[in-house]
């Protein structure tokens, strides 16, 4: 098998894998696959796949920019691939924002619904548009292949002339959203590690991304020639050596001088986690690279030269991902939950870097991207003798299309076989529990107890000539008016009027099921699940359940609404009736359906005594306000 | 053994079905993709649709079979129904899809005495459809390994099946036919795409790319000649 092939299977074997967690996650959410929190939001997708992703495909517009614009015409041999390498990063980009966006569907919000103040708007639009004028650079390319073509051949030949302006405006574009991807960060002063929040941090995410086009164009160079066995682009890479290695000493002291000048020089030393992360990414980014640039390139071997660009590589991403969450304050500190990228959060990202590389060596088997086309039907080794213990697979086409395929699919059954199933449910929601309302004639109701409650004067309303029945519209069994906590139990979630297992228990109700249940004669033994409605319901049992002046009539379901939506319900449809049909009411208490006539300030209630003072009873009553208008218009 | 059964019902039952509908799907992709390439190379390129439409129906309702040889058209009809309808309509396969994937199809079940005679028929006429292929010389010289061993594999999850349903109530020994039951199960999920069982799926593109072998030009054998290096070897 060559090497090509042996890549593509590779590749092919991963795509499996994200395939498999790919639809874990768009079936079960960002909870089950991600290790983020609501203290970290942002992890290893936006790091690698956004923020990184835009800094890799940052060869395009370099490589561009210094083949047309500086007029460095030995770059043209690679300006192709490195517009394609681009493309397929900003496609890459895109899918991979997909992934981490809770509500991907609407990415196309950005469009409709401006928001001009937000950096974020500015690099989706930026990023949208050099996706198209990337588009429209490579399109060409593809273009050429049909020569016959009178349409496309027109349409070529547009393009063609218009290239320069595309280069042009795909470098302003590129320019504006490299560095905006660091104005993000900008707004979060408080939240990033001083070691790289910066006001200048937009130049310096402009300026690693310049170091890491080079360095990018230079490994994919290597990489493909290494793969389809072409001879090294020795004069290319000597060329791309040098500029990378300028970029990159420009980088270094505008970050240490930047360090410096704001005054966190104390934090290079301080031995922190911070500092050591900031360490490797110095390392890994500007030194290693740059002493393995500094030899001439006769004198090393080319996998060093590898190393190093690979390095460099590996440093400018990291850069990002410390910039995109690892060295958010509430990660570094003890304060947050600390934050490391789940396994499936790995595998997405692979999986999409491995589909863009398989549409890269697409492209390049079919298409002229290089200067000569790449021989991949060279090394065919036809057996001399027939085995026939081998199977025999057919061409090298064929062979390619059954090994890929079979590798995909034992990709993602293992995969889908290992997401165990207690992983592939979330955890679910968090109960709040409620408890009891506090007071006797004056209630107050403070279901989760958070200090925050609303004030009641049950008493009153019971004057006002309501049936205890009317509000209190259920009763348990052997009960009298029960308290509403008993069955909204909940402060937010819906909950169950029945315990369904209490009566099935054999330490409970003991019934046999079909006692509620319909038994169906005709399918044997077989219990019929999909007669979920019980002939008997609760009434049929339970005598006084619903008292004779609930407002319910018929009892629908027995799921019970959350305590804060029972509470609402309640009251505001009450209050509003009331103001309708009250005219004395809507003069005296206008705001008796809206949210402050309940929702005061527990004070306030204090300060004017009179409202809960009944002066006969010596009781802490509420007096209605409308009762006491009256009786200022008796005085 | 408990745990045993956990991992069977778990992973490996979800390993083994995915590997079943992608496998499927990969095989008839894949041999759609190789037709369509052979249709290139070959010198007629018009597609033998009546050709192809009488040998797909002959194969799906075998009238002819019924009048050469009626008692294995029969018997082979029999084994079939009972092979796709017992597994996918039982009541307890459809609770355990509910239950693991949500999807549902509990109103159409089987009720229980019917699924257990199926099965009863399905062992049955597996074992007179090895015995047809036993007793006729024709049939044994072109059968290969695979041909003896796919009925008696099929077997296995049919007869553990209906001991775990009627004939024991004892934990260890339901237990143990249990795992039979899944494990045999998962390997027929497993072998499906992969042998001669994908004809469930490939059926009418077998028959195009049987059809379409007629059609190649006239050299075509010396083409495969030289792609076997066997070339100037005489037949």
């Amino acid at each position: 098998m060559d090497r090509i092939n042996k890549a593509k299977l590779i590749l092919w074997t991963i795509l499996g894998i994200a395939c498999a967690v790919a639809i874990t996650r768009f079936i079960f959410g960002l909870g089950v696959t991600t290790n983020l929190t609501d203290n970290t939001p942002w992890g290893f997708w936006i790091g690698f796949d956004v923020m990184g992703g835009v800094a890799l495909a940052a060869g395009g517009f370099v490589i561009a920019s210094f083949n047309y614009i500086f007029g460095k015409k030995v770059l043209h041999p690679i300006a192709r691939a490195a517009i394609l390498t681009a493309f397929l990063g900003y496609i890459a980009v895109a899918i991979g924002l997909l992934f981490d966006l809770g509500l991907p569907w609407n990415i196309w919000h950005m469009i409709i619904y401006w928001n001009p103040h937000s950096p974020l708007f500015e690099v989706g639009w930026c990023v949208m548009l050099y996706l198209a004028v990337l588009t429209l650079e490579f399109t060409p390319v593809v273009l050429e292949k049909y020569p016959n073509i009178k349409l496309l051949s027109i349409i070529h030949g547009f393009l063609y002339k218009i290239r320069i302006p595309l280069v042009i405006l795909g470098i302003m574009l590129s320019t504006l959203h490299q560095s905006s991807l660091g104005s993000l960060f900008l707004a979060m002063p408080y939240r990033l590690h001083p070691l790289w929040y910066s006001p200048i941090i937009p130049i310096i995410f402009f300026l690693s991304a310049i170091c890491l086009g080079f360095m990018m164009v230079m490994l994919e160079s290597m990489t493909s020639s290494y793969l389809y066995r072409k001879e090294q682009e020795i004069n290319i890479l000597e060329k791309i050596k040098k500029y990378a290695s300028y970029m990159i000493i420009v980088y270094l002291l505008v970050r240490f001088c930047d360090i410096i000048i704001r005054g966190a020089g104390s934090f290079l030393f301080n031995i922190s986690w911070g500092m050591t992360l900031f360490w490797i990414e110095i390392l890994l980014s500007c030194i290693i690279p740059l002493v393995i640039f500094s030899i001439p390139i006769k004198k090393i071997k080319i996998s060093i030269l590898y190393f190093g660009a690979f390095i460099g590589v590996v440093g400018v991403v990291f850069n990002r991902l410390n910039v995109g969450g690892i060295t958010h304050l509430n990660n570094l500190t003890e304060i947050g939950s600390f934050y490391f990228p789940s396994l499936m959060e790995f595998s997405i990202s692979a999986g999409v870097v491995s589909v863009a590389m398989l549409v890269f060596f697409f492209f390049v088997e079919n298409f002229k991207v290089w200067e000569e086309m790449p021989n991949i039907n060279n090394s065919i080794k036809k057996s001399t003798r027939f085995d026939s213990f081998k199977v025999y697979l057919g061409t090298n086409k064929i062979i390619n299309r059954t090994k890929f395929s079979f590798a995909f699919i034992i990709a993602f059954s293992l995969t889908f076989s290992f997401i165990s199933g207690s992983e592939i449910h979330s955890s679910g929601f968090e109960k709040t529990p409620v408890t009891k309302a506090r007071g006797a004639d004056t209630l107050i109701i403070d279901g989760n107890r958070d200090g925050y409650g609303v004030v009641f004067a049950h008493e009153n309303h019971k004057k006002q000539g309501f049936t205890c029945g009317y509000c209190h519209h259920m009763n348990k069994p052997d009960d009298k008016a029960t308290g509403c906590y008993e069955c909204h139990d909940d402060m937010y979630l819906t909950g169950e009027a029945f315990r369904h297992e209490w009566h099935s228990s054999s330490n409970g109700a003991n019934i046999n099921c079909f006692e509620c249940h319909n038994k169906s004669e005709s399918k044997g033994k077989n219990f019929k699940f999909s007669d979920k409605k019980a002939i008997q319901i609760c009434k049929d049992c339970h005598n006084n359940i619903i008292p004779s002046d609930s407002r319910i009539k018929i009892l629908k379901t027995y799921k019970t609404l959350s305590y804060t939506d029972a509470m609402h319900s309640l009251c505001i449809k009450c209050h509003e009736n009331k103001l309708k049909s009250d005219a004395l009411i809507k003069q005296s208490k206008p705001n008796l359906a809206q949210c402050s006539s309940c929702h005061k300030n527990f004070k306030s209630y204090k300060k004017v005594k009179k409202l809960f003072q009944d002066k006969k009873n010596n009781k802490w009553v509420v007096i209605p306000i409308f009762k006491q208008i009256e009786g200022n218009i008796v005085q | 053994m408990e745990e045993l059964l956990d991992i069977a019902k778990g992973p490996l039952f979800r390993f083994s079905f995915a590997i079943m509908i992608l496998g499927l799907i990969r095989v008839f992709v894949l041999s759609l993709i190789n037709g369509c390439e052979a249709k290139k190379k070959a010198k007629d390129k018009s597609i033998p649709k009546g050709y192809v439409r009488k040998m797909t129906f002959g194969f799906l309702f075998p009238l002819r079979a019924f009048r050469v040889k009626p008692v294995y058209a029969f018997v082979s009809i029999l084994f079939h129904i009972g092979l796709l309808i017992t597994p996918i309509f039982l009541f307890d396969h459809a609770l355990l899809f509910q239950n693991s994937i949500g999807i549902s199809w509990i109103d159409l079940t089987l009720s229980k005495q019917l699924a257990d005679w199926l099965t009863i028929l399905t062992i049955i006429t597996g074992i007179i459809l090895l015995l047809i292929r036993l007793s006729s010389k024709t049939s044994r010289f072109i059968s290969r390994n695979q041909d003896y061993l796919w009925p008696l594999l099929l077997l296995i999850p049919f007869i553990s099946g209906l001991v775990c349903a009627q004939f024991t109530v004892e934990p260890d020994v339901y237990n143990i036919f249990m795992l039979i039951h899944i494990l045999s199960g998962c390997l027929i999920f497993i072998l499906m795409p992969f042998t001669k069982i994908a004809h469930c799926i490939l059926l009418p593109l077998s028959q195009w790319i049987t059809a379409r072998a007629w059609k190649f030009p006239p050299d075509a054998g010396e083409k495969v000649y030289i792609d076997l290096g066997k070339e100037g070897e005489t037949l």
